[in-house]
């Protein structure tokens, strides 16, 4: 009976048990840190240590994990697990167009905190508030249930490891960016870092080596690799994932052609990433970390990378079940998940909508050039659209936001950089219509395997 | 870690200071002087450094050690200074003893040979036969770039073979071409290219080298698009009668053995109609699945939705599934004729072969 409970079994609870004793040793140590170089605060008339507050926590975060360990193996008792209110009220507002905002509300806080994120002990309390929200989460079955996955935890790990190198970068450029306005050498000058390749570099390059295939040959034993039934033409599973890494562009494919998000825009992607160093005429941050100097370079990266690549990949992972449809992060997968979409398209819009007639078709037996007439009559809106993003919009951003880049760089490169731009837009730009006007494609003409 | 690191200059001025001092005096007492400044992997790097010093004339105390002195001591040699300085012996034996070519190249200001010219000056050793057939390429304008010994001596250059000789192997290459083509004699035309890369270079051996193996993985590309077998469920086959299948509803019985759903409904154009749709997805290929609650086609890969007409609506597949052929047999049968394809976008579905008229349930 214990281990059918379908919310909370003991095995969970002694698996979070290790994951709370996990996060006292960290929290043991942080408190020994924190005696060291945290100085003290004025309480009651007195100086109290900083570290006492975190030796509180750690203590609070010991006598949890014992209680996990040792504690009643009745599931039905247990008692610290994410509250059931704040379950539904996430699952209330998550939806896509959520998602997508918090994950670039997230990225701006980012970029404008950086100064305050980057202090070791703000860095630390976030990854213990994001340590404690996977723990209390998982108390709940069906976030268990897909976080849990064997092929889901890399992506979980990819999690805190691509937060953890953008803290770190962040750190590192905040570090040489003050003390740039203070005048002083950057870091890499100061404390000199050099060492030599032979032996120090190629010694840990050896052991980091080691200890990386260590772990993947421990974790390829632990975790059994998820196999499926043999594949069949007739049957997709539902839902069908491509492998983490392009859940992307497969997030991506659902708002364009596949000509579009399966070819133009990953080739563009590549071209796009291959072109930056011809794009960029900043000379400075070469060889060190800083923001302050390559504001606009890093910013931009940064938004292709993790709200539109990361963010997505979480997005396709944890949050698309069945039939592709949106899941909150405690909502059941359920098949049967009702969500009606009623996709139009531009043209259609424009004529049954705005025009209130029938949409232009040849007449049956035309030829050819008389059918591709109507076809473009049909599409004209969207077409000027596409023309108007694509051939006016540089020029415009040229003479208005981008004046100082295109005195800079010149006409050709600048046309390039704006292009690379306006397609990087595209996609949320595209997102945002289909969410806010159910917009499925901007030109439509099938006929010719052509949507936008 | 407040207290500052030994920067990498430090730590080799130490070493070199002290494998100085130690091919001075006594090697002996040198190591564990050498341990001092790097910490732990260090011991063995110094240790080898002053194994290799004593083999060294003793040096004086400034003697050359970085990189960039014994660069400087090379161009210094090269650049005309025809007797070695006299405060770099060392490093003018290590460069002597590693390279002896440049040492001996020594002679008035010469500009350093660039790659090309040494090539150049290689080949009459390396490849005689050419040279042979070509006169004009005797002497190349390197100057006094010499030979390695053995060349020097053992080609009296320039080569001369017979050319009559050389035109007949070229013959024979020719004619083993001519014949393996003649008789598709791949042995044949593997010798002819085999005498034929031994009389050119060995670049354009490389050259032909790559070029036969890139031709062959080509070829074998090309032959993947010919399997031996093709799997394939035939395009035309009965599926019962027209009454097996009641108004409004899809049937998936011949989904996963032909890809097709049988579908009766009369809600396209109010027409009461039988037809097959193809069940591949238009976005991307997937396979949806027939949603009775729902009333719809859902695909799991991009959420695409399709009525129960075919025709999308939801999600981003650009159009309607695809029709195939469908027609009442001779024996009052249905029979699906997979090789044709009616698409709704192209106004294909008002087409006889596409449809069945529903009364016949
Ligand atoms: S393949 Fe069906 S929705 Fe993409």
């Amino acid at each position: 009976m214990l281990e059918h409970h379908p919310d909370l079994t003991a095995s969970v609870i002694y698996g979070l048990g290790w994951l709370y004793l996990l996060l006292f040793l960290m929290n043991t140590l942080w408190v020994w840190r924190s005696y060291h170089h945290d100085g003290e605060v004025k309480m009651f008339g007195q100086g109290v240590p900083v570290a006492s507050f975190w030796a509180l926590y750690a203590a609070m975060l010991g006598m949890v994990a014992t209680a996990h360990l040792t504690g009643s193996d009745n599931p039905q008792m247990f008692l610290l697990r994410m509250p059931d209110a704040f379950k539904s009220a996430v699952d209330s507002v998550s939806g896509p167009v959520s998602f997508f905002s918090l994950s670039v509300g997230l990225f701006v806080a980012v970029i404008l905190l950086r100064e305050w994120i980057v202090k070791p002990t703000v860095g630390w309390i976030l990854l213990n508030a994001s340590l404690i929200f996977l723990a209390l989460s998982m108390t709940d079955y069906d976030f268990r249930q897909i976080v849990g996955k064997p092929d889901n935890v890399p992506i979980v790990a990819m999690l805190f490891i691509c937060a953890f190198f953008t803290w770190l970068s962040f750190a590192c450029a905040v570090e040489n960016d003050q003390r740039k306005a203070a005048g002083k050498p950057l870091y890499s000058q100061e404390k000199n870092e050099k060492i030599l390749v032979w032996p120090d570099l190629v010694y840990s390059e050896l052991i980091c080596m080691v200890l990386v295939t260590a772990l993947l040959v421990a974790w390829g034993i632990v975790l059994q690799a998820p196999l499926e039934e043999p594949a069949s033409s007739a049957k997709t599973p539902n839902p069908s994932k491509a492998p983490w890494y392009f859940l992307g562009l497969q997030e991506m494919l659902v708002y364009y052609d596949p000509w579009m998000a399966g070819v133009v825009l990953p080739s563009m992607i590549l071209v796009g990433l291959m072109a930056i160093p011809y794009i960029d005429f900043n000379k400075l941050g070469n060889g060190y970390y800083t923001f302050n100097e390559r504001k606009f370079a890093i910013s931009t990266f940064l938004f292709g990378f993790l709200p539109l690549w990361v963010a997505m990949i979480v997005l396709g992972t944890f949050l698309r079940g069945p039939n592709w449809n949106f899941f909150g992060p405690y909502e059941f997968w359920d098949v049967h998940k009702l969500e009606l979409l009623n996709n139009v398209n531009v043209s259609e819009w424009f004529w049954y909508k705005v025009m209130n007639t029938k949409m232009p078709v040849a007449p049956a037996g035309s030829d050819p050039g008389t059918q591709a007439g109507y076809i473009l009559l049909r599409e004209w809106l969207g077409l000027l659209l596409t023309f108007a993003y694509l051939a006016v919009l540089p020029p415009l951003m040229a003479v208005t936001i981008f004046r100082k880049f295109f005195v800079k760089m010149g006409f050709i490169r600048f046309m390039v950089l704006s292009n690379l731009i306006l397609f990087m837009a595209s996609l949320p730009i595209k997102m945002v219509l289909r969410w806010s006007f159910n917009l499925k494609y901007i030109v439509a003409i099938p006929e010719w395997f052509f949507n936008i | 870690m407040e207290e500052k690191k030994p920067s990498t200059a430090d730590i080799l001025a130490k070493i070199r200071a002290q494998k100085a001092a130690a091919a001075g005096g006594s090697p002996a007492t040198a190591p564990e002087a050498a341990a001092v400044p790097v910490a732990e992997p260090a011991p063995p790097v110094a240790a080898a450094l002053v194994e290799t010093a004593p083999v060294k004339p003793a040096a004086p105390a400034a003697k050359p050690g970085s990189t960039a002195d014994i660069l400087a001591a090379i161009r210094a040699k090269k650049g005309g200074a025809a007797a070695p300085a006299p405060a770099t012996p060392a490093a003018a034996a290590t460069v002597a003893a590693s390279a002896p070519v440049a040492a001996a190249a020594a002679g008035p200001a010469k500009p350093l040979p660039s790659i090309a010219e040494m090539v150049r000056a290689a080949k009459p050793g390396a490849a005689a036969p050419v040279a042979a057939v070509k006169p004009p390429v005797v002497a190349p304008p390197m100057p006094a770039r010499p030979l390695p010994p053995s060349a020097k001596k053992g080609a009296p250059a320039p080569a001369r073979r017979s050319l009559a000789g050389l035109v007949t192997v070229a013959g024979v290459s020719l004619v083993s071409f001519v014949l393996g083509g003649v008789f598709a004699s791949p042995v044949l035309i593997a010798i002819g290219a085999l005498i034929w890369c031994v009389l050119l270079s060995p670049f354009a051996m490389a050259w032909a080298a790559l070029s036969v193996v890139t031709g062959i993985a080509t070829l074998g590309t090309a032959r993947f698009m010919f399997p031996n077998v093709l799997v394939e469920p035939p395009s035309k086959f009965k599926i019962g009668p027209p009454s097996d299948y009641p108004l409004n509803a899809v049937s998936n019985k011949w989904k996963d053995q032909f890809g097709v759903w049988i579908v009766h409904t009369d809600q396209y154009e109010g027409k009461d109609l039988i037809y097959a749709l193809s069940t591949v997805c238009t976005h991307l290929g997937c396979t949806p699945s027939w949603l009775d609650g729902e009333q719809k086609f859902k695909c799991p890969c991009h959420g695409s939705g399709f009525y129960i007409t075919g025709v999308n609506f939801e999600g981003p597949a650009p159009r309607p599934l695809e029709r195939v052929g469908l027609r009442v047999a001779e024996d009052g049968m249905l029979e699906v004729n997979k090789s044709m394809k009616f698409q709704e976008e192209m106004g294909q579905w008002v087409d006889a072969t596409s449809f069945v008229d529903g009364s016949l349930a």
